[in-house]
């Protein structure tokens, strides 16, 4: 019961995040300049034509007027056409416009369906080389604070968070793909193709994460309850693992909702250098092709998936730390 | 004693590390412990007891270091057996200390840590095994319904219910000896009686000698086979505890047997009644404060905690007016409200002839340079980075004074009437002990040259000494200034001594009010009989606390029953407290109590009751 009506309050509230989001990318897609009829028309159509389009899309109605009209099919679970991309295939840039009928363009969702699978998995793998990372180096660190295994932490963050992650990219494609062999890193053909970019993710999550853990650790570690467990005559192994990692988890957990939510960012480059089919690579097309029913859609869809996360993230935290209200 | 000690102390001192070099804490203490005895250990804050207990139980981390001597338990001194057989040893050796609330780890249930503990220590015994142990025991030391306890986390424990766990948690593994280090310090005196009355229960039950270190003569005299007093660190005397009280041979001892407050006794402190006329300066009328909180696990329902209800009270100029309960009865809720921090949901304060919910701005500065408040925490009340000067002048910056060789010389005039040194004028609060830090707080009271003070239990943090020099300036202040003190507190000897009217709280309700002389001798609240019988004090008690103190904790005040607030825990309830909610009647010329056992109780319901 607590749990439904805990769920109830928090998607309620998801719910109008997602409207606002919405709502703030619709204005402002037609606000900033760039027009895309002149785009899908191609440079060398005439002025005349160009409007004749845009006013049978309805792009020179009121800016609310079209977003009711969008709103109304969202919730009615259509997310309309992309402008620019066939249903059959590959992005048509400007020049295909003219004879294809609205109906064979792909839809929003068909489109956003096949690539969000990608990039889930491509997250997921970053966040779990990312959190062993993290207590690889943090465990330490936090268990001997000023000691060498902290400064090291420091180190090893203070350069992660220095590399760019387009050079990084680079980099690491040019040495395991290239001069080593051991992975393969363009494009999308199995599983093997996730590795390199998900390191390239979980290198840039990671110094946040680290200093998080070692900072929050050492802090836990100064708690009455860990030293009055070796009083209480529990093992040093049973205070760390069961006790402090537990207690400075919460934080971290925390912090990562919101990494999570920043990864979304970085697939952006990752996926462009390492033409990974996933949301990001489709997301940099669709703005260069100013492709706006495509924008909105990955604007709402990643939208929720910021909110799910963090339901996710404040019921963990809240099964572990039972004094956090959820 | 003829029987072989469970643990001998030879000379024993352990050493504070600093970067001039270090000194001693404990220095050369040696003692013995038999089987079954119970040694208590007295001394001041500061005078290291704290860290000869735990060095009793091997527990002295850096900067502390154990200098030299030895702790022999079972023919090994305990500071050299390596690491892996002392955590061994843990089973036989237990101790509970005074901060029971962050003992335990708050993400876990307290039951499952327990049961945790004894599987570390006690392999052989099975996890089924273990957990019925361990909600025995919890039901051994009366905590109610405890196989749901068990599963309950930290939070949801009371202080008091909290320290009944760890007990159960150091005699879960059986040990031969337990150091309990000030266990009743941070209780309620209700409670920290019940606790003090479990572990002598208990630790005969189980055979374990006891080591039982605090700051209270009476506490250690009613269950110490032996005394010893610690003072800077060493043992001044060692003595049983009649012949320690009748015939003290050093000096330290005598001062601390004369610190203990004094409640029925001919030497007693005689607060005279002040004659009340005129009219009062603050009258509290019909006065109630909730709170709303949402409930855990619900949409959008909210349960109401009533802080305070229907409190109605006169303040008279001069008066020294107290408030006593325990933790969680509303004494903080009220001081807020009498400081116009928050306004009543009805009700109302006046003061000086004006409703103080009424002002704004000016007139509530005025208000404000009239009634001062003197906050509890010597240490997060003053900003660690300003200087005292500054800290003191502040209000008169606040209240318009421009000049800065005016507030200077201000500042310096009070800084000298509470006993501060002028050089301190531009000295960070940083090295000042806890005493010298509440004088810096009533001298920023003070220097607006106040009408009343608000003192929010602003002696608790201090020990018997340091308190009874700020009592003695606060009466000098009072003769010198005219001023009113309204103390909030929950030491009744403190209360004792200065205070000429007391209103007793309870659950957020006013149960008794009475002048000093009455509410000490002949209480008119079953309350107030249960707060007496359980001062800690060498006299014999006017109340037994057999008769008066009943077990159970004060009922959430989320969820009042109806009827009487106390009914639930009062030895002599009967029906028509739990239908009727009894007022504020008189008892006698000198005060007013809730409860219908007072004679002028009119037996019909005096409010015709929801008819």
């Amino acid at each position: 019961m607590a749990l439904l009506s805990f769920l109830a309050r928090r998607i309620s509230q998801g719910v109008v995040i997602i409207f606002l989001v919405t709502l703030l990318i619709f204005t402002l897609l037609r606000v900033v300049p760039g027009d895309p009829v002149r785009l899908m028309a191609g440079g060398m159509a005439p002025e005349a034509l160009i409007e004749e389009i845009a006013k049978e899309m309805g792009l020179r109605d009121p800016i609310l007027v079209q977003f009711g009209r969008y709103m109304t099919g969202v919730v009615q679970g259509d997310f309309g056409q992309s402008f620019t991309r066939p249903a059959s295939g590959a992005s048509t840039g400007g020049t295909g416009f003219g004879d294809s009928s609205r109906g064979d363009r792909a839809d929003v969702l068909t489109l956003i369906g096949d690539t969000l699978p990608m990039t889930l998995q491509l997250a997921a793998l970053a966040v779990v080389f990312a959190l062993i990372i993290t207590f690889l180096i943090g465990t330490p660190a936090g268990l001997a604070p000023n000691r060498w295994p902290d400064r090291l932490a420091f180190y090893v963050s203070s350069i992660f968070v220095s590399l760019p992650n387009f050079w990084l990219g680079i980099v690491l494609a040019l040495l395991f793909s290239v001069k080593l062999g051991w992975l393969p890193a363009i494009g999308y053909k199995g599983f093997a193709y996730t590795i390199l970019p998900a390191i390239v993710l979980a290198i840039e999550l990671s110094p946040v994460l680290i200093r998080n853990l070692s900072g929050s650790l050492s802090a836990v570690m100064q708690s009455p309850f860990i030293s009055f467990g070796r009083v209480r005559g529990l093992g040093r192994r049973r205070i760390v693992y069961g006790h402090a990692l537990r207690n400075a988890s919460v934080p971290l957990l925390n912090l990562l909702g919101i990494q999570i939510s920043g990864l979304l960012g970085g697939v952006l480059v990752v996926e462009f250098i390492f033409d990974y089919p996933g949301l990001g690579l489709l997301t940099i097309n669709a703005v260069l092709q100013r492709d706006f029913p495509l924008i909105q859609g990955i604007a709402i869809i990643t939208s929720a998936i910021f909110v799910l996360i963090n339901i996710v993230v404040d019921l963990i935290a809240s099964t572990i730390d039972p004094r956090l209200e959820y | 004693m003829t029987s072989l000690p469970i643990l001998s102390v030879r000379d024993l001192t352990v050493r504070l590390r600093t970067e001039e070099g270090g000194r001693n804490i404990v220095s050369d203490v040696s003692f013995d412990l038999a089987p079954r005895e119970i040694v208590g250990i007295i001394g001041a804050s500061g005078s290291g007891k704290s860290v000869l207990s735990r060095a009793l139980v091997n527990w002295i981390d850096p900067p502390l270091e154990i200098a030299s001597g030895s702790v022999t338990y079972k023919n090994e001194n305990i500071f050299t057996i390596p690491p892996r057989r002392m955590r061994a040893l843990r089973k036989e050796i237990a101790y509970v200390g005074a901060n029971p609330q962050g003992a335990l780890d708050p993400t876990l249930p307290v039951g499952r840590q327990i049961v945790e503990k004894i599987q570390a220590l006690v392999p052989e015994l099975s996890r089924a095994e273990a957990e019925r142990r361990v909600i025995e025991l919890l039901a051994a030391v009366r905590i109610p319904s405890p196989a749901s306890r068990f599963h309950e986390y930290p939070s949801q424990f009371s202080g008091g219910m909290m320290q009944r766990a760890l007990i159960v948690d150091a005699l879960a593994t059986n040990p031969a000896f337990l150091v309990a280090d000030n266990v009743t310090q941070p209780l309620d005196v209700t409670i920290a009686a019940q606790v003090m009355r479990l572990m002598r229960e208990l630790t005969e039950r189980f055979d374990t000698a006891v080591v039982f270190v605090s700051s209270s003569l009476p506490i250690l005299n009613d269950s110490a086979d032996q005394i010893l007093v610690l003072a800077d660190g060493r043992i001044v005397e060692r003595q049983v505890p009649e012949r320690l009280l009748h015939s003290p041979q050093h000096p330290y001892t005598t001062q601390l047997i004369s610190e203990i407050p004094q409640i029925w006794t001919d030497t007693a402190p005689v607060v005279p009644k002040i004659p009340r006329q005129g009219t009062p300066l603050i009258s509290i009328k019909n006065a109630s404060r909730s709170y709303h909180v949402r409930k855990r696990g619900t949409f959008a329902s909210y349960s109401e905690v009533r802080a305070v209800r229907d409190v109605s009270f006169d303040v008279f100029p001069g008066e020294n007016f107290g408030i006593v309960g325990e933790s969680g009865c509303g004494k903080s809720t009220l001081m807020r409200l009498l400081s116009r921090l928050e306004m009543p949901d009805s009700g109302s304060v006046i003061c000086g002839g004006q409703d103080i919910s009424r002002l704004w701005r000016a007139d509530l500065l005025k208000f404000r340079k009239d009634f001062q408040l003197v906050l509890q925490d010597p240490f997060n009340s003053l900003p660690p980075r300003t200087p005292i000067g500054e800290i003191i002048g502040g209000p008169l910056r606040v209240h318009g004074i421009r000049s800065a060789d005016q507030r200077r010389k201000q500042v310096l005039a009070v800084m000298e009437e509470v006993g501060l040194a002028s050089s301190l004028f531009d000295e960070l609060p940083l090295g000042l002990s806890a005493g010298q830090r509440q004088r810096v707080n009533v001298a920023r009271a003070l220097v607006l040259d106040p009408k009343v003070l608000i003192m929010d239990e602003t002696l608790s943090a201090l020990d018997q000494t340091e308190q009874f020099k700020l009592l003695k300036l606060f009466s000098d202040l009072q003769a010198k200034h005219g001023l009113t003190y309204i103390f909030i507190s929950h030491d009744m000897a403190m209360v004792r001594r200065v205070c000429n009217r007391i209103a007793v709280m309870y659950l957020g309700e006013v149960v008794e009010i009475a002048d000093n002389t009455k509410l000490f001798f002949e209480p008119g609240h079953p309350y107030t009989k249960a707060l007496l019988s359980a001062i800690p004090t060498l006299e014999t008690r006017r109340y037994d606390p057999e008769e008066c103190l009943l077990d159970g904790e004060p009922p959430s005040p989320i969820d009042l029953p109806p009827g009487c607030g106390f009914a639930s825990r009062c030895p002599k309830a009967f029906g028509r407290c739990r239908v009727e909610t009894p007022v504020l009647m008189p008892d006698g010329p000198d005060g007013e109590a809730a409860c219908f056992l007072v004679p002028s109780y009119p037996p019909q319901p005096v409010t015709a009751a929801a008819a």
